[in-house]
């Protein structure tokens, strides 16, 4: 991450102006390498080696949005696709523990987090996807180790009715998570399994300019209110919106997902100190057993189409693809404000910082 | 080491068979799991779990939650028992009981915990909805219903099996004596149940602190050794740190396995003589039936309101929020990554559970006829399989089939867990089914073989049967109720089981409880309720199926008919 990423809406809008200006100019180049993407590899590679047959795919978004992607990328290129659903700290884990003999072939989803770490691992390999130029700079790897598929932005997911019951405003800050009216009465994911928790972890390192005694003095207050930890991050939203808990931490867009899938009493808002978010990456897998198969993948998920499926799985990600439409109930970024989100700072520190999580804050008595 | 079988081959080729067993599947995994724990790097970890008062209140809330859930699940188990076989009340009622009481075990356990939540949870549908309060079911209140309504069952089966072949006569000699029906069931039938007793305390104890899926559902701030080792390896996939937590967690199921069998050994008493017996008296006291009566069926309402609840949550959009009905979970279930799940898990279960029945009656003939030397330590063994939690199977198995064994460069057993396993890691899960499994069954054996006289059997080997022929036509005819119960369990254990197999599933094969999990985390009732229902109902074909082949009575009772 040379170019420090947007700290306000108005830099990423430029940015996603100019690239997609750019995208425009190279379009008649990438739009026929575009259209052989399928065929391309049956007509020129090798045709004894044969086509790929069968992929793997380790995926860190939810079981819907898996599903939806998977059969679509059989549909298009008639390779039999399977998935393994795993949060994002599971699956950097699960990897490392098998990498002697991967059973995965590509890592699609999750924060850009998981695959620095995975990285630093040794258990994921760069790809630089020729579809890969139209995705801009700030959201992909620049030596292709991982590249970007969505966006997301942090936000608190509150339970109007259940609010009004403790007569709390809903959340507008960091600072009011800790309200003491909320004690037994919010959720969050587990930091170790989920990228949505870590990604709070990191914003609040952030906010507190690294200081890692005051962030964690922060959690410790927090805790005193966790309900329990779950382990996949978007849980919370459901739980909120069946009012077991009245406020959770999860990305805006799963929230919007429980509004939609039918939990009218949940309501989306960002902390006004300023709020993390991710950018849901991807990555070829280290002597992964489907190589050929997963590098298509890759290709195909950044293509436009690919990457407008989401909504049809109540996934409101916005694309990373300037040309990929983008869902009217996605996060409008420009109203939401960002904390300057070092991706690699918080891949390296991710280990050290969930292990600490668990042992100084989790397994603490409330 | 044999005496005075050894001629008989059928007898030695079963004392192999299960030593292998035992060797290979039990004692080889948890070995490795040992040599990793005394290794240097397992110190650190050791301060960290036991020195820390953190780890410190962790550890005796396991401790609580197991002794909680031991004794309440043993209870309402005895009462379903001793109703279903002692007291006289209309058969619709007992069908009813009997069967309302077999559902749990066949249902995997956050089942039950989803359930109550959305009936009593902070915004339940009769806590809130109806009586408009707002409990705090999260904790330990919560954990002990929930669990003393998922693992009952394992009690109740047990003590049916046992005092169905209880002989009445030594209950009829009491009263004849001028004892009291109440000091009668206090020192002559509760003594001869005591095995039964003990062993499903020590079966619901062990469930109770190995079981991961509660705690992480509804356990709230009460937080237990298995939900953090839980996180220790899917969070950091720290196989140092679930080893030590694992071991930790072995300790306390070990005492408790070693105090029952201690207690039971000493409190055996042999009944079932072989002569014909009479009926037992049904008891007609209402000074007894009528809080049993209200007992159970206070408990039967509940258990079918729960799964009433899974089921009508199954068909709806989002129950509670959203009562209208669809079919969407279960298209969602059935046409996507379920599928795959239903056919492996079944087929899985289904091997796994002749094997587990047939090992479980072997080892409880060996251990209970058998003259030679270290029956005790082959019977021990074989407990391991259940007295250790699940989880330590888990990362015992990672820790040894992930990669060949080799003996002196020569590959003796190939990889078995993992990713490009063998059978895409199918038969790692097949193995953890079975040594799971076998245990249920074997004591169900014990208990019943301790009842019969050997002087049965020794009838039928002086008239010249050996000792597989005395096996089949004498000793399982009259064991046939116990060794149904082993297999029951086995197959609904295997189809239910998640936490030893949890770490085992690969690409290749999925396992429901899995998916079933993934939902319940995710807090997708719909979702989860709907792979609950397909789970119990194969299930439930499947025990219809071993009634029918097995039978129900044992060979006397068949005659009496």
């Amino acid at each position: 991450m040379k170019i420090p990423f947007v700290r306000s809406a108005a830099l990423f809008a430029a940015a996603s102006l100019m690239l997609a200006a750019c995208g425009g100019a190279a379009a008649p180049t990438a739009a026929p390498a575009k259209a052989t993407d399928a065929p391309k590899p049956a007509a020129t590679a090798a045709p004894a080696a044969g086509k790929p047959d069968k992929l793997t795919v380790l995926c860190t978004v939810t079981e819907d949005w898996c599903k939806v992607q998977t059969q679509a990328f059989e549909k298009a290129t008639g390779i039999k696709t399977t998935f393994v659903r795993l949060s994002s700290g599971e699956a950097a884990a699960k990897l490392k523990a098998t990498a002697s003999n991967p059973e995965y072939s590509v890592w699609w989803g999750g924060p850009a987090d998981g695959f620095v770490q995975a990285k630093g691992d040794g258990t994921i390999e760069p790809y630089k996807s020729p579809n890969a130029a139209k995705i801009p700079a700030q959201l992909k790897d620049a030596d292709g180790w991982w590249t970007g598929v969505y966006i997301g932005a942090l936000g608190i997911c509150s339970n109007k009715a259940e609010l009004a019951k403790i007569g709390m405003d809903v959340p507008t800050s960091w600072a009011d998570l800790t309200n003491e009216k909320l004690k037994g009465k919010f959720s969050v994911a587990h930091p170790a399994t989920s990228g949505t928790s870590y990604t709070m972890v990191w914003t609040q390192m952030t906010l507190n300019n690294f200081d890692e005694a005051k962030t964690f003095e922060y959690f410790k207050k927090l805790h005193a209110n966790v309900l329990a930890y779950q382990k996949a991050g978007a849980a919370p939203a459901q739980i909120v919106g069946r009012g077991e808990a009245a406020v959770g931490v999860v990305f805006s867009h799963d929230c919007v997902a429980g509004i939609d899938s039918g939990f009218k009493d949940l309501v989306v808002s960002f902390p006004k100190e300023g709020t993390g978010y991710e950018i849901g990456a991807m990555a070829l897998v280290k002597g992964g057993p489907e190589k050929e198969a997963a590098k298509m993948w890759i290709d195909w998920a950044l293509t436009p189409a690919a990457q407008e499926l989401g909504p049809s799985a109540k996934a409101y990600q916005l694309p990373t693809n300037p040309d990929a439409k983008v869902s009217e109930k996605s996060v409008k970024l420009a109203d939401v404000k960002l904390v300057d989100y070092n991706f690699t700072k918080a891949g390296e520190n991710r280990k050290a910082l969930t292990a600490k999580y668990e042992e100084t804050i989790a397994a603490q008595p409330k | 080491m044999l005496k005075r079988r050894a001629a008989d081959p059928v007898f030695i080729f079963g004392f192999i068979l299960s030593v292998a067993f035992v060797g290979i599947a039990i004692l080889y995994p948890l070995g490795k799991m040992l040599s990793t724990v005394v290794s240097v790097e397992a110190i650190p970890y050791f301060e960290r779990f036991l020195l820390r008062p953190t780890f410190q209140l962790i550890i005796a809330r396991t401790v609580i939650l197991g002794l909680v859930v031991g004794a309440c699940g043993t209870l309402v188990g005895f009462v379903f028992a001793f109703f279903q076989a002692r007291v006289a009340a209309p058969g619709w009622l007992k069908k009813m009981a009997h069967w309302m009481a077999l559902i749990p075990v066949v249902s995997p356990p956050f089942a039950v915990a989803i359930a109550v939540i959305v009936l009593f949870g902070r915004s339940g549908m009769i806590s809130y909805k109806l009586l408009n309060l707002r409990p705090n079911i999260y904790g330990l209140s919560g954990l002990t219903l929930v669990m003393t309504l998922s693992f009952f069952p394992a009690a109740y089966l047990n003590l049916l099996g046992l005092m169905r072949a209880l002989d009445p006569s030594h209950e009829e000699a009491s009263a004849n004596l001028g004892a009291s029906k109440l000091r009668t069931f206090m020192r002559v039938t509760l003594p001869m149940l005591a095995p039964g007793i003990a062993s499903s305390f020590l079966l619901l104890f062990v469930e109770a602190i190995a079981d991961l899926g509660n705690p992480i559902t509804i356990g709230g701030d009460f937080d237990v050794l298995a939900s953090r080792l839980f996180i220790a390896i899917t969070g950091e996939y720290d196989l140092i740190a679930g080893a030590v937590l694992s071991v930790i967690l072995l300790v306390p199921g070990l005492i408790v396995y070693l105090v029952q069998k201690y207690w039971a050994d000493r409190a055996s008493v042999v009944s079932v003589t072989g002569k014909p017996v009479g009926q037992h008296q049904p008891v007609r006291d209402w000074r007894v039936r009528v809080p049993i009566l209200v007992f159970i069926s206070f408990c039967t309402f509940l258990i079918a309101l729960i799964y009433l609840t899974i089921l009508f949550g199954a068909f709806t959009n989002l129950i509670g929020i959203d009562n209208s009905l669809t079919l969407k979970n279960f298209d969602y279930v059935l046409n996507g990554v379920g599928q795959d799940a239903f056919s492996d898990t079944t087929i899985l279960a289904s091997l796994a559970t002749p094997i587990a029945g047939f090992l479980g009656m072997l080892i409880a003939f060996l251990v209970v006829r058998g003259k030679f030397v270290g029956r005790g330590a082959l019977d021990f063994g074989t407990m391991l399989g259940l007295a250790v939690p699940g989880t330590i199977f888990g990362i015992g198995y990672l820790l040894a089939f992930n990669n060949p064994v080799t003996i002196a460069g020569i590959t003796v057993l190939p990889k078995l867990t993992g990713g490009r396993a063998v059978f895409g890691g199918a038969l790692a899960i097949l193995l953890v089914y079975v040594i799971r499994s076998t245990p249920a069954a074997l004591r169900s054996g014990v208990g019943a073989l301790q009842q019969i006289d050997p002087a049965i059997e020794e009838a039928s080997t002086s008239l010249g049967g050996d000792a597989f022929t005395t096996m089949r036509r004498v000793t399982l005819p009259l064991i046939r109720p116990a060794f149904l119960s082993g297999l029951i369990y086995a197959f609904s254990r295997s189809m239910t089981t998640i936490s030893a197999v949890i770490f085992l599933t690969t690409p290749e094969i999925k396992i429901m409880t899995q998916q079933i999990y993934n939902e319940t985390d995710t807090s997708r009732f719909g979702n989860a309720f709907a792979y609950v229902v397909v789970l119990i109902s194969i299930v439930l074909v499947a025990i219809a199926i071993l009634s029918l082949v097995v039978g129900t009575r044992t060979g006397a009772e068949r005659e009496r008919k």
